[in-house]
């Protein structure tokens, strides 16, 4: 693997150099991997083996019984020390997390970042007319279905303009036919903006779909999948 | 559910009357006690006709426009303050440990009755008091105490500083509260590491994307501490002005005095105390309406810092200065209770003496007996209903009606200037005569909504599953309720009634009132002495109604532990 001084900056990726993680002094697990823009990097595991707390390492938000040692690069700087809303990491967990006290197009125009008024509001129209969702700017979050929420989510995330992305079992309380749509879907848009993604999930066939490098933390063995 | 037709299930079946029946018929009742005279109608001072003359009287009065304007604006600037600092502090420290932390030592001073807090600030703030003895006279060059306003200022400040640090560890223990509930919390926190993942400073996250939320678990606690404090009596009657009072308090004073015609007025002041409560309940709504249209385009601007560096460190002032505000209060009253001579400005007492307490102790007896009798008497009333009425829910698989539920809370919502004195006149009407009779059912209307929220969550998720196999069993629903739910609940029940007897150590107005002068306790001579000479033994009466709840919150804790401690 390179090291990360010779990557050139034009690559997304995202760089997980020598990571050690330690629960209360208990190793945990250990990482080396780089992840490219438009790749998924799948961790499986069981409950308990380190996925979820890989994810709060990756965002800067380690519990304070758990320590890390390694870096993280993204597109060849190093965020290992970053504060976690400087990282431009965007987080796409199982439930939707939307904002109740905002309309769907508040929730994305949350995430964008600053600009004119009319701007946003145009590239908020086009994203939901490109999922699906045209005409919905004005509703409720909570009047939405679960796929049309996850939807938003992913658009809210998308729009923020994060270099990677990170997904915490995203399909995981999806029905088989919206599962399939929505992985389709996200999948998709991580190519579109050549995003490097880590995702954690329990279920093979998410693994499959992503067409990345898979890894099982309870057997540190990899497992590339054929794409 | 099908139960037998029993003693036991039909004294169940019917508590939930009698709750609606003890809470509302006093209320709605003592509210008639006192709109009967407001509008001229007092059969005993041979006024038989309606009129507003009970109104005129009062407008008349010399100072009236500044009662009211007290009252509301002691109120809403104590809540809008209590609400901000307690809005800053979670901001500031909402992934933090230090959350927890202040959580530990603020709890502690909820069981603080307002007038022993009163009388603690007022030893801080007082010319003579610890504030200024700690500063001179290195700093000031003062060697004899200032002439400056505190307490008692015309303007209400010591007021809002007394309500203000009385209020804010009450609302935010209920914010914690909220956000202790695993569903809600969980929600909420992973809400915030999204903003956080989306670029927004932890700060900024927490006032775009918690708040909104938040807010809405605590509009009615926060309603409920601007209805109080609209009508406090102890904290302005020791802390604010006397020339002229708050409008409670001149109405207290109108009601208590020797000439009997001022009841009429008296009355007539408890309904305008009424409508000022409304209006302030209808300015909080204003000014919702007002921030959530100001703040609309500010939550999708896409401003990720708002100097929330300068924030945090003005928090952190702002919760040590309050911290140490209270620490400093505490220990003063400590000092005081203890000290000899004490020549200003000197920081400690030139010597320790433990003659207050002697004297204080052998004076406090009959207060002392009479405060644990009234608060034991009406804690296990408050207990013994709130626990048949919970069994009634299980009883019917139902839980008490919406209206129900707002009724336990009524006399929380009600200024209780408003109708403690037709409670009175309730009593007059029925000849009641027993004066401990009538301060424990005073009281109960106080202990119960407290005592009600304390037991309800904890008894209504116990496992419905006990009961059922129990019942399978051929146990009766009386010995499920005595042998199974009861040991199961006795921690909650015992922290239930040490808050039960908190609330009613602290009742001040229901005791002068419903006592008719004639039942002495520990907070109507706490707050006599801290209007009289005696800064030393109030003092001590201030520290004994602390010290009580203290008592018992600890028993509550420890007792269960003896009880179930692991044996071998």
């Amino acid at each position: 693997m390179k090291s990360p001084s010779t990557l050139t900056h034009n690559i997304p990726s995202l760089n997980i150099s020598h990571l050690q993680l330690k629960q209360q002094g208990t190793p945990l697990l250990s990482l080396n991997e780089e992840v490219k823009g438009g790749e998924v990097l799948t961790i499986m595991g069981p409950s308990g083996s380190g996925k979820s707390t890989l994810l709060n390492w990756l965002v800067g938000m380690l519990p304070s019984d758990f320590t890390a040692t390694g870096e993280l690069y993204l597109n060849g700087q190093d965020i290992t020390n970053t504060a976690s809303h400087l990282r431009h990491i965007g987080l796409l967990y199982q439930d939707p997390l939307l904002f109740p006290h905002l309309t769907v197009a508040g929730n994305i125009a949350f995430a964008m970042p600053k600009g004119d008024k009319q701007t946003r509001r145009d590239e908020i129209s086009e994203a939901l007319n490109q999922v699906g969702l045209a005409g919905m700017e004005k509703r409720c979050p909570q009047h939405l279905s679960g796929g049309q929420q996850a939807r938003v989510a992913l658009l809210r995330v998308l729009l923020s303009k994060p270099k990677a992305i990170l997904l915490d079992e995203p399909f995981s309380k999806l029905d088989s036919q919206l599962r399939q749509e929505t992985r389709q879907l996200v999948f998709e848009q991580i190519q579109r903006y050549s995003l490097p993604a880590v995702m954690v999930t329990h279920d093979q066939s998410d693994a499959i779909a992503a067409q990345g490098k898979v890894i099982t933390l309870d057997t540190l063995s990899l497992n590339e999948v054929a794409s | 559910m099908i139960v037998a037709n029993t003693l036991f299930t039909r004294v169940v079946r019917n508590s939930p009357y009698l709750l609606i029946a003890l809470l509302v018929v006093p209320v709605l009742g003592g509210l008639l006690g006192v709109l009967l005279p407001a509008f001229g109608w007092f059969p005993a001072l041979g006024a038989h006709e309606f009129g507003l003359f009970g109104f005129v009287q009062l407008f008349q009065t010399p100072g009236i426009e500044r009662m009211v304007l007290l009252s509301f604006g002691t109120s809403l600037a104590s809540t809008l303050l209590a609400f901000i600092i307690t809005i800053l502090i979670l901001a500031s420290y909402f992934n933090s440990p230090w959350l927890k932390r202040i959580q530990r030592l603020l709890g502690p001073i909820l069981v603080i009755p307002h007038a022993a807090a009163a009388i603690a600030i007022g030893f801080l703030i007082t010319p003579s008091g610890f504030l200024s003895r700690l500063v001179s006279p290195w700093f000031t060059g003062w060697d004899t105490p200032p002439d400056w306003l505190l307490p008692h200022d015309p303007y209400g400040l010591s007021i809002i500083f007394g309500l203000t640090l009385k209020e804010l560890p009450f609302l935010l223990l209920i914010a914690l509260g909220v956000l202790a509930q695993p569903e809600i919390g969980k929600t909420l926190r992973a809400q915030h590491k999204v903003a956080s993942s989306l670029g927004y400073c932890p700060m900024t996250g927490f006032f775009k994307v918690i708040l909104p939320s938040l807010y809405g678990y605590m509009r009615l606690p926060l309603l409920a501490v601007l209805a109080y404090s609209s009508a406090s009596v102890e904290i302005p009657l020791i802390l604010g002005p006397n020339t002229p009072p708050t409008l409670a308090v001149a109405i207290m004073q109108w009601f208590s005095d020797v000439d009997l015609s001022l009841r009429i007025k008296a009355s007539s002041g408890a309904i305008l105390q009424i409508l000022i409560t409304l209006s302030l309940l209808g300015s909080w709504w204003l000014l919702e309406l007002l921030v959530k249209k100001c703040s609309a385009a500010f939550l999708i601007n896409g401003e990720r810092e708002y100097g929330g560096m300068l924030i945090k460190r003005l928090t952190d002032m702002i919760t040590i200065a309050m911290l140490t505000i209270i620490g400093l209060a505490l220990v003063a009253m400590v000092l005081w209770s203890f000290a000899g001579f004490w020549s200003f400005p000197d920081i400690l007492p030139q010597q320790l003496v433990s003659l207050h307490w002697s004297s204080a102790l052998l004076q406090m007896q009959t207060p002392l007996f009479n405060t644990l009798v009234i608060a034991i008497s009406t804690t296990l009333i408050a207990i013994a209903l709130t626990l048949l009425v919970l069994e009634a829910e299980q009883q019917n698989t139902k839980t008490i009606s919406a209206i129900s539920g707002f009724i336990i809370y009524l006399p929380l919502l009600i200024p209780s200037i408003a109708f403690l004195f037709g409670i009175v006149w309730l009593f007059e009407q029925v000849n009641s005569q027993h004066a401990y009779v009538n301060v424990v059912f005073s009281h109960l209307l106080f202990v119960l909504p407290y005592v009600f929220l304390s037991l309800a969550n904890s008894y209504r998720r116990l496992d419905p599953r006990f009961s059922s196999v129990a019942a399978s069993l051929g146990v009766p629903p009386s010995k499920i309720f005595w042998k199974l739910k009861l040991p199961l609940l006795i921690s909650p029940i015992l922290i239930a009634s040490a808050l039960g007897l908190a609330i009613s150590f602290s009742q001040y107005l229901p005791t002068l009132l419903s006592g008719a002068g004639r039942i002495n306790t520990i907070t109507t001579e706490a707050v006599t002495l801290a209007n009289g000479a005696s800064r030393r033994t109030s003092a001590v009466y201030a520290l004994m109604q602390m010290l009580l709840p203290a008592l018992f919150f600890i028993l509550a804790w420890a007792v269960p532990k003896l009880l179930f401690r692991k044996k071998g």
